[in-house]
């Protein structure tokens, strides 16, 4: 079995916290990920799952409380380890008083690299995240999708092995959320191992080989995208309109979502159910306009590993 | 360059792009008021004054500065989260420690020569002339900002900027006054007392050892020999101190 770009065997981080730090908080609970390289993994998980301490074990930022986690093999702790990495953290904070190329280039220099080399290269990466325009700009005048921008041209300029993105599309525009997708994919096809971490699920099951869910420091899915998301029951989307939502509710428990919008309520379910979703919505004079198969998504996997859980969004720790 | 090399001019940028370099103007302000203030006041005694003044506004605006500035570098990168791209980096995080103080003592040795140019063009213009005993008294206090920095950033490294800030400004004081410390631990009838006083004194830095201001203001020569051992007591202390917020801030969590 050849190397594995990211491995963690029984991680656990606790966090003690409070004024005399008494107080113990467990963020990870035995975490086992094996991502291979060359290939796009994503960790989804609520707020509080455990996937920033999970990538901040992975960069030595914080300290594993047992348990192990290899980069390429070799600890996070060695800084030969760490020079395979670029890292994009979420909501990045680069130094302001500095411009977009300074910044880009003391990450090079700190990265090792120096000389034309350096140079060349910081060009090319503020070329590829299109930042061209802005690059002799303080950041302090940045917008915060050009500091996202900023921020993965330094992750980028030593060419890594390994990216380690934390929510690399959030504050981008479509246009900025495109170009990061892009860059996921040219550097795939380099041959660069992506860790994405990141809310926004699309983004996720469009560029992912793999997940992993983390709910409450544990792992509770994982996966290749397409087996995850096969041999589930297919889904029903019916559009439903002259009809409240609150007559619908004895509906729910079959349901995976009811959602009601400008005068439409919008209910999905599985096949199955689909007779006496009809024949409920007629019995309340509901006017059926629309009614498609839809396709199990990623989304519905997390929430529904979500439900099983017994958590909520946001319900978790922070 | 290296990656210390960069470290290093990136904290010296930092200050000087965040304007620390207007303290060189408010201590312009001060000595020229005062220069005038003296002329008005004195008849004799111009250099002495303008010695005293010009050395005490000069020590006490990079005292301040030296540990507004150590207390400030390490806390804020944590609380503003800049730390995280840059100790992911293949450096070691003693480098980002040693890198960070060396920038910033770059930059207070910058101001300081300003200060002291300055300083010496008033005495110029006063028709006093630049002595040695001038001369030693910058050099101690170049030395005395840098036991004043190395204990900020140990500070600095495990507790928040108000906190360190505190604390430091507290041990400057203690620093100038442990020599009292011994001496009344001497005297002191109370062994425990006594004892207290005398570790108190070798924990502290002894920053009395290095000001040569009074000195200065009477012209009293001090010997180069002896600038040379409170330089290496100085040079000794900061080691000690950065080694110590070395290990603290390897061993630390960024959440």
């Amino acid at each position: 079995m050849s190397t594995a770009a990211i491995l963690t065997e029984k991680l656990t981080k606790t966090y003690a916290v409070g004024f005399v730090k008494r107080r113990q908080v467990p963020a990870l609970r035995g975490l086992d990920l094996r991502v291979e390289p060359g290939q796009i993994y994503g960790l989804l998980g609520p707020n509080g799952a455990g996937k920033s301490t999970t990538i901040k074990i992975l960069l030595d930022l914080v300290t594993p409380s047992s348990g192990r986690a290899e980069l390429f093999g070799r600890s996070p702790s060695l800084k030969e380890a760490r020079r395979e990495v670029g890292f994009l953290p979420e909501n990045p904070a680069p130094y302001e008083y500095l411009t977009g190329r300074e910044f880009v280039r003391l990450a090079g220099q700190l990265s090792g690299l120096e000389g034309s080399a350096l140079d060349s290269r910081v060009s090319e990466v503020i070329a590829q995240v299109g930042m061209e325009y802005a690059a002799n700009l303080g950041i302090r005048r940045y917008s915060k999708g050009m500091i996202q921008r900023i921020s993965l041209a330094q992750a980028l300029v030593t060419r890594p092995r390994l990216l380690v993105l934390d929510e690399p599309t959030s504050g981008l525009d479509v246009l900025g959320r495109q170009l990061v997708r892009d860059i996921v994919r040219e550097e795939q096809k380099r041959g660069t191992t992506v860790l994405l971490c990141s809310h926004i699920i699309p983004d996720v099951e469009s560029l992912c080989d793999r997940v992993a869910v983390l709910i409450g420091g544990k792992l509770v899915r994982e996966g290749s995208v397409s087996a995850l998301l096969a041999d589930r029951q297919t889904m029903m989307e019916a559009t439903v309109e002259s009809v409240e939502l609150p007559r619908l509710e004895a509906l729910r428990p079959k349901m995976a979502s009811m959602d009601e919008a400008g005068g439409r309520v919008v209910l999905r379910f599985e096949e199955q159910h689909a007779r006496e979703v009809l024949q409920a919505v007629l019995a309340v004079d509901g006017r059926l306009t629309g009614l498609q198969r839809t396709r199990f998504s990623l989304e519905e996997l997390f929430l529904g590993a979500l439900k099983e859980s017994g958590r909520s969004v946001g319900s978790d720790i922070s | 360059m290296s990656g210390l090399g960069a470290l290093v001019l990136n904290g010296f940028r930092e200050s000087r792009r965040n304007r620390v370099t207007l303290v060189i103007f408010l201590f312009a302000f001060v000595m020229i008021f005062s220069a005038t203030f003296a002329l008005e006041l004195t008849v004799a005694t111009f250099d002495r004054v303008m010695t005293d003044l010009g050395l005490g506004v000069m020590a006490l605006i990079s005292s301040f500065l030296a540990i507004f500035l150590a207390t400030g570098l390490i806390p804020r990168e944590i609380e503003r989260r800049t730390i995280f791209m840059v100790v992911s980096k293949p450096i070691s995080r003693s480098m980002f420690v040693v890198g960070r103080f060396l920038g910033n003592m770059l930059t207070l040795y910058a101001v300081l020569a300003m200060m002291a140019v300055l300083f010496f063009i008033q005495l110029e213009f006063g028709h006093a002339s630049i002595t040695r005993p001038h001369v030693a008294a910058i050099i101690g206090l170049a030395f005395e900002l840098l036991v004043i920095s190395a204990f900020s950033f140990l500070f600095a490294s495990m507790s928040s900027q108000f906190v360190a800030s505190v604390v430091s400004v507290g041990l400057y004081f203690l620093g100038h006054l442990s020599t009292d410390l011994y001496q009344l631990a001497e005297r002191s009838t109370n062994q425990a007392m006594g004892l207290f006083g005398k570790a108190f004194y070798y924990l502290l830095p002894n920053l009395d050892r290095l000001d040569y201001r009074p000195r200065a203001t009477y012209g009293e020569l001090t010997a180069w020999s002896e600038v040379g051992m409170s330089a290496a007591h100085a040079i000794g202390y900061s080691v000690v101190m950065l080694v110590v917020a070395c290990l603290l801030f390897e061993r630390r969590d960024f959440k």
